[in-house]
């Protein structure tokens, strides 16, 4: 019998693993049909037992750990993306900069820090500080008074998911973020900030 | 109305989190441990082995008294540290017998891997607790990639005394997918049941820690007991009283070759700057216990190199100073050609356990077999004393566990009465 926060930490790799069969080369060409079928069966072929006795996604498990709430609210609304065909409403992804901003910036500071550079560990915040919260709380009133949804959500669904116990982590830092959201964070921002020097004027041209 | 509808999930969410915050325990001071008993035994010190299988490396011995006064026992077994084959195995003392029962595996890879739901590589490094409702907790170290840089805990519970385990689970205790943390001394309760657990974590910085686990398990907090990059690993947590506790660390840093001590005088809500105390350490595991007066009683390598010798130390001063009240083995100097080095371990091999002395002559070779395939290579054969684990029971008793050159789990019991007159008659 499998536990509800090990099912759970299946179900976010099992999402990781469908959202990486759509970068394979050829599927953005499928017909929107097939590439419901092909996500569809990636997500139930990710809980298949392989020969040693354990599904693909929980292989993926043993290195990559359990998704943040973060990264699996960005992975479903990319699937969803990908399964309608088409944009959702930029109400519900205003803010994804933000958010991704807010990632970088956070993880370039907690990682160093967590990982023993110093003597102040702030992942011992997340075990239930009311500073932590509070701050949170600040962060996510000023996310929807600047229309930065996403921001919004992300934070509520990673506390309430954090006091519901969804993950066998009883932390509230690996409801927030994960090292491959911090990645992808930091290339997503570069990666924006290049296309946007791209598109303005050099400097002096006239 | 979109905001508003935001905003209510904002006020369910956070008031979930605070209501959650609100819930865990308070700090408690560390519970206050009763004095085992003097015991009217004469002063004795006996040996022998508490694993028997042949031609395996067996590492990391640790022990836990069980309710009705036998020791269990346990360690890794395998082909070779870090092999996949490596099981966690277990085995029982009885005192009034002076006989260890047979050796059981108690954890393997491939059903910790499957009850765990994530790929494992590799078991290390078991440690056994004891829960506030009398359930006894398994702590084991799991890899899933990498070295033991990048290991994790994992736990199991027992209700009856070991003979059975639940599913193991995965302990969350680091951001950084859940690496690095390494389990080697035992827990110490705290006075509300909730449990403390040094532990240490090895990737890019080394560094001692604290964890503070409910009476389900769960993580409740984490905590540096030295700061990252002093190289302090494994520690010891010794508590004298509520609020006055050492944790005694093993060093990985550059010389002094010294063993490390942090100290605190408020249940562990601060902890001192680390100090480099006076007790050798050529970077390998310590284990300790506070006795009833107060003094500390520690078995380690007294080396700034190597690990062929091994001793028992006392300090009365808190850890400031220690003497050498017993050395447990000591082959310094021991020549690591083969055939010398096996000529006198077939002399340690029968002096440790009396039953190998009275096995037939063929039973005999292959314990010495054993000792060569596990310690000998090409270059030479290497001794190795380490990874001592030290326990006090009840009835007063001491037991020592350690690694007999990576072959065996080497056992040494001696009563009080022993340790008081090898007190008196020390140098």
């Amino acid at each position: 019998m499998i536990r509800f926060v090990d099912a759970a930490g299946l179900l976010g790799n099992a999402v990781a693993l469908t959202a990486l069969a759509s970068r394979v080369p050829g599927f953005s060409r499928l017909g929107m049909g097939t590439r419901q079928s092909v996500l569809a069966a990636v997500m139930v072929g990710a809980f298949v037992p392989l020969g040693g006795g354990l599904p693909l996604a929980a292989y993926l498990r043993g290195v990559i750990g359990d998704l943040s709430v973060t990264s699996l609210l960005l992975l479903l609304l990319y699937l969803a993306r990908l399964v309608r065909g088409v944009a959702l409403p930029a109400a519900v992804l205003a803010g994804r900069e933000t958010l991704l901003g807010l990632v970088a910036v956070t993880a370039a500071v907690f990682y160093p820090l967590a990982l023993g550079w110093g003597n102040f560990d702030p992942y011992r915040l997340g075990y239930g500080s009311y500073g932590m919260l509070a701050v949170l709380l600040l962060l996510a009133l000023a996310a929807v008074l600047r229309g930065a949804v996403l921001v919004a959500i992300a934070l509520a669904l990673a506390v309430l998911a954090w006091s519901a116990g969804w993950y066998a982590s009883t932390n509230l830092w690996d409801y927030l973020l994960d090292p491959l959201l911090s990645v992808y964070a930091i290339i997503a921002l570069a990666g924006c900030a290049l296309h946007r020097r791209r598109r303005r004027p050099a400097a002096g041209l006239k | 109305m979109r905001r508003g509808a935001l905003l209510l999930l904002l006020a369910v969410a956070f008031s979930a989190g605070f209501y959650k915050a609100a819930r865990r325990p308070p700090p408690p001071a560390f519970a206050v441990a009763h004095p085992p008993g003097a015991n009217a035994e004469p002063a004795r010190i006996r040996s022998d082995f508490a694993s028997s299988r042949l031609h395996v490396q067996t590492h990391a011995a640790s022990l836990i008294e069980l309710k009705d006064g036998r020791i269990r026992a346990f360690w890794f077994s395998g082909s070779r540290e870090g092999a996949r084959d490596v099981e966690i195995h277990s085995a029982v003392f009885d005192p009034a017998r002076g006989l260890w029962g047979a050796e059981q595996e108690v954890a393997d890879r491939g059903r910790t891997e499957r009850a765990l739901q994530r790929y494992v590589a590799k078991l290390g490094n078991p440690v056994p607790g004891r829960a506030a409702d009398g359930s006894l907790w398994l702590y084991y170290v799991t890899v899933s990639l990498g070295g033991w840089a990048g290991s994790s805990i994992t736990a199991m519970r027992s209700t009856d005394e070991g003979q059975t385990w639940d599913a193991p689970r995965r302990l969350v205790t680091s951001p950084f997918l859940n690496i690095s943390t390494l389990v080697r001394n035992g827990l110490v309760p705290y006075a509300d049941g909730t449990l403390a657990f040094p532990v240490y974590h090895e990737f890019i910085s080394k560094f001692g820690e604290l964890l503070r686990l409910g009476a389900q398990g769960a993580v409740l907090d984490k905590q540096r007991l030295a700061p990252g990059g002093a190289g302090t690993l494994q520690p010891v947590l010794l508590v004298q009283n509520a609020d006055d506790a050492l944790a005694l660390m093993r060093h990985a840093g550059p010389p002094p070759h010294r063993a490390v001590t942090v100290a605190t005088h408020d249940a562990g809500r601060h902890w001192s700057a680390p100090r480099i105390s006076s007790l050798r350490n050529p970077d390998s595991a310590i284990s300790a216990v506070v006795l009833a007066d107060g003094r500390l009683l520690a078995v380690l390598n007294d080396l700034e190199q190597g690990r062929d010798a091994l001793s028992l130390m006392i300090s009365a001063d808190g850890g400031a100073s220690w003497k050498t009240v017993y050395q447990l083995e000591d082959d310094r100097g021991l020549p690591k050609t083969e055939a010398a080095w096996l000529s006198r371990m077939q002399d340690r091999l029968l002096a440790s356990d009396a039953r190998v002395a009275t096995l037939p002559a063929e039973q005999r070779a292959a314990y010495l077999a054993s000792v060569r395939q596990a310690a000998c290579t090409p270059g030479g054969c290497r001794t190795e004393y380490s990874y001592p684990f030290l326990l006090q029971a009840k009835n007063g008793d001491f037991h020592v566990l350690y690694t007999w050159n990576r072959t065996f789990i080497k056992h040494v019991t001696f009563t009080p009465a022993w340790l008081k007159q090898q007190l008196e008659y020390a140098p």
